[in-house]
């Protein structure tokens, strides 16, 4: 039975899930105070949440690389 | 009796297709991050691409659930026709009750069936069943629950905005998530059609093989990879949504931050599945990644009786696949008279499937209801009543 593979890729999903969707969130709230109009917010939450963004593009790219066989043959 | 299997496995090829489409597509439909016509439209270019991208065949049918090979039996035309028989039988049926249900294990159980009444019980290699269908059905979903779960109170505790000095709630702002969702999801239908479709097109190259047409251990031809995309794309705009339905709306309600969370721990899921040595069932890690993002948002409940049909649908799969790819072997097995009249009995079966679907009909206008104030509403009233008016189409 192929025990350690199923660990290895529930370990997997757990960390590149979270990953995903911390940056993700945190560019989202990033977004959201630097668009805040009452109390100025800070310069450099906006450049920050591109930043957040930018990663899980990578990811993304990383995913794409994974999902066609071409690249890794 | 080769140009019939070659039909049957691109019409199994199309049910699957539609079949997965709420894998992919439920989830950003149901939160308005994509429009239901564009985002099966969306699945279906990408399942396309996906097709031709992965034309790698697999050395055998069942991956090593029957002992195929040179010390094992030989999986004849057949058995594949009356495995595809039960498989196709019960993607419809599971279509018809809105039920998202693995369309391999569908594929195996007819197999298996088939197998069975063909061969013999000794063909089926029982620990690779065990590891290869049901240890990844109990899993799936707990793995991909368990991540969706924590991924979506994360995502919830990272962008809960209150006022520092009074404790009020401020505006959200979590709209950011639906252009998320589309990235996501788009992933997982890419990574559909580079699994799917190629199993479609090992089964026809492992048949014309067999047939002698073409050299053993060669690659499918361009026929094959075209139409076996061709059909996945088609049944994939196509739509299942009756599933979609169940997926996007009937499991729980779906909000933006919730689905990104949900989408996110599929394709992580499927994505290490299928590099890990582990294959994970992407329909059950899809339901699970929902039903997981369900209890993680406050405020919802998750539909257990709908979760439990889910799962009653998954314990059927095999057995009920498998009855009738027996049936059907033994039909086969008769000779002329006994393969036309399974082919008939199939058709027949499609067809009145079919028909009873057209009672109640789900379509893009109907199967997700999006509950945002402003332009989803407006959209569903202008827009979709308007379409389905001069469709002809019937509204529930």
């Amino acid at each position: 039975m192929k025990w350690l593979e199923l660990f290895s890729v529930a370990g997997a999903t757990l960390v590149s899930a979270v990953t995903v969707v911390v940056l993700y969130a945190l560019g989202v709230r990033l977004t959201a105070i630097a668009g805040d109009i009452r109390n100025s917010p800070p310069s450099w939450t906006r450049p920050l949440a591109y930043g957040c963004f930018a990663v899980c593009g990578c990811a993304i790219l990383y995913g794409l690389y994974l999902i066609i066989p071409y690249f890794h043959k | 009796m080769v140009a019939l299997v070659i039909s049957l496995a691109l019409f199994f090829d199309f049910t699957n297709g539609f079949h997965d489409t709420a894998n992919a597509m439920a989830t950003p439909i149901a939160t308005g991050a994509i429009k239901p016509k564009t985002a099966v439209a969306l699945a279906a270019v990408l399942n396309l691409v996906g097709a031709f991208l992965s034309t790698e065949v697999a050395k055998t049918v069942s991956g090593g659930i029957i002992k195929e090979g040179s010390d094992g039996v030989q999986i004849t035309p057949d058995i594949i026709f009356a495995g595809l028989m039960g498989a196709i039988l019960w993607n419809m049926i599971t279509w018809l009750k809105g039920l998202p249900s693995s369309s391999s294990h569908a594929l195996f159980g007819g197999l298996i069936g088939a197998a069975i009444a063909g061969i013999g019980i000794h063909s089926i290699n029982f620990e690779s069943l065990l590891q290869k269908v049901i240890l990844p059905a109990v899993f799936a979903p707990i793995i991909a629950g368990g991540v969706a779960y924590l991924c979506t109170r994360l995502a919830y505790a990272l962008t809960s905005r209150h006022d520092p000095e009074t404790g009020d709630k401020l505006t959200q702002k979590r709209g950011g998530f639906r252009t998320g969702q589309v990235f996501t999801s788009s992933l997982v239908a890419l990574a559909h059609g580079t699994n799917d479709a190629q199993k479609t097109m090992g089964i026809i190259t492992l048949v014309l093989i067999a047939a002698g047409t073409q050299p053993a251990g060669s690659d499918p031809q361009w026929w094959v990879i075209t139409a076996c995309a061709l059909a996945i794309a088609i049944g994939t705009y196509a739509g299942g949504w009756r599933i979609i339905r169940t997926m996007g709306s009937g499991l729980t309600e779906v909000k933006p931050a919730q689905g990104f969370s949900a989408e996110t721990s599929t394709a992580a899921a499927i994505l290490a599945s299928s590099h890990l040595g582990f294959a994970l069932s992407t329909t059950q890690v899809a339901s699970g990644s929902v039903i997981g993002s369900g209890m993680g948002r406050r405020g919802t409940t998750v539909r257990w009786g709908t979760a439990g049909r889910i799962a009653i649908g998954w314990l059927f799969t095999l057995p009920a696949a498998g009855i009738v790819g027996a049936l059907t072997a033994m039909l086969v097995q008769t000779g002329v008279v006994g393969v036309v009249i399974a082919a008939v009995a199939g058709t027949a079966a499609v067809a009145y499937m079919f028909l009873r679907s057209r009672k109640s009909h789900v379509g893009h206008h109907n199967a997700v209801q999006i509950e945002e104030v402003g332009q989803a509403v407006q959209f569903r009233k202008k827009k979709s009543a308007a379409k389905a008016i001069k469709n002809g189409g019937v509204q529930r």
